[in-house]
């Protein structure tokens, strides 16, 4: 394995049919990555807003009594409505576990494609978690 | 003809009959066979983890190790979220500091710094070390662990970090750190 950074047309990304040849395949390749690096960055912020929104969907004492409930571990009577809010809360963490996974997993896809030490992904790669960062972060602070 | 044979002459103990040369020979040079896939792939022969005397044969080698793999990412989400817990129940002690500074019209006023965090040589603080070294030494474990490019064990890196994130996350959702990269 090349342990430098070259600039190259060829190289193979990932996937056994990902094999690249040309010029033009190089630049779709890197355009496929760097919109992954943006996707990456857009799931850090994502999830955080998934958060937000079913904390405020929920009636507003219902979710703090849920965050204290969940603090102490209160083991006994939940009344129907809170089942539910306790169903939402579950379903909306089994979604954000999901959203975590696939995190992880495209994490791991730009590694390694950052693991070919082909410049062109290298830059694709960095030019996307920029773009990404630049596009997603302001949505943070919009509450 | 002799280096043509040589190719072939490398016993399966390195090159598993499997991998088959993707790259390209862009760099020209000999015919330098690939030690490492650079492809996913799905085997479970000859598949080296980590340690030179980790070599997965069989099936069973196999399973065992995706279920270490699984353990290990979840123990990796685990140690994440109880360090986030351990950080802020030590911030609970808060130092104030007074300190006079020049107010207005010459006077001296009393200015109270409040700072939260650890001091250095705490043991809070020292604890948080021995965590983080834990932490980022199982983070290259698992990023190496991907790197075998073996889709077993890559599946089982995955699961068992949503798993992890699923069960240990499950109290502490309100707190989410987004400013920590792919590890």
């Amino acid at each position: 394995m090349a342990m430098h950074f070259i600039f190259s047309d060829e190289a193979v990304l990932l996937f056994d049919f990902w094999s690249v040849h040309s010029p033009a395949g190089m630049a779709l390749s890197v355009l496929v990555i760097l919109l992954m690096a943006v996707l990456y960055e857009g799931i850090k912020v994502g999830k955080v807003k998934l958060l937000h929104k079913t904390l405020e969907s929920l009636p507003t004492a219902t979710s703090q009594q849920l965050i204290l409930e969940t603090d102490q571990d209160s083991a006994g009577s939940s009344s129907p409505p809170v089942n539910r809010t306790h169903l939402r809360w579950f379903l909306c963490h089994f979604g954000q576990s999901l959203v975590h996974v696939i995190q992880v997993v495209i994490g791991y896809f730009v590694m390694l494609a950052v693991m070919s030490y082909n410049t062109w992904i290298f830059l694709g790669v960095v030019l996307g978690s920029a773009l990404g960062y630049y596009l997603a972060y302001p949505l943070l602070s919009m509450a | 003809h002799s280096h043509h044979m040589g190719i072939y002459h490398m016993d399966n103990s390195t090159m598993p009959p499997h991998h088959h040369m993707t790259t390209s020979h862009s760099h020209g040079g000999g015919d330098m066979m690939m030690m490492m896939p650079m492809t996913f792939y799905f085997d479970f022969k000859n598949v080296e983890l980590l340690f030179s005397s980790l070599v997965i044969n069989t099936p069973g080698e196999m399973a065992g190790a995706f279920v270490a793999v699984f353990l290990l990412a979840m123990f990796y989400e685990g140690l994440k979220i109880a360090r986030e817990g351990l950080l802020r129940k030590s911030q609970v002690s808060i130092r104030y500091n007074s300190m006079p500074v020049p107010g207005p019209n010459g006077t001296i006023l009393m200015e109270t710094h409040k700072t939260v965090g650890q001091q250095m040589l705490s043991f809070p603080h020292l604890l948080q070390t021995v965590l983080h070294i834990i932490q980022v030494v199982i983070s290259y474990f698992l990023m190496l662990i991907f790197m075998t490019y073996n889709g077993y064990l890559c599946i089982a890196v995955a699961a068992g970090a949503g798993t992890g994130y699923f069960l240990f996350s499950w109290k502490k959702a309100v707190v989410v750190d987004i400013t920590e990269h792919c590890h």
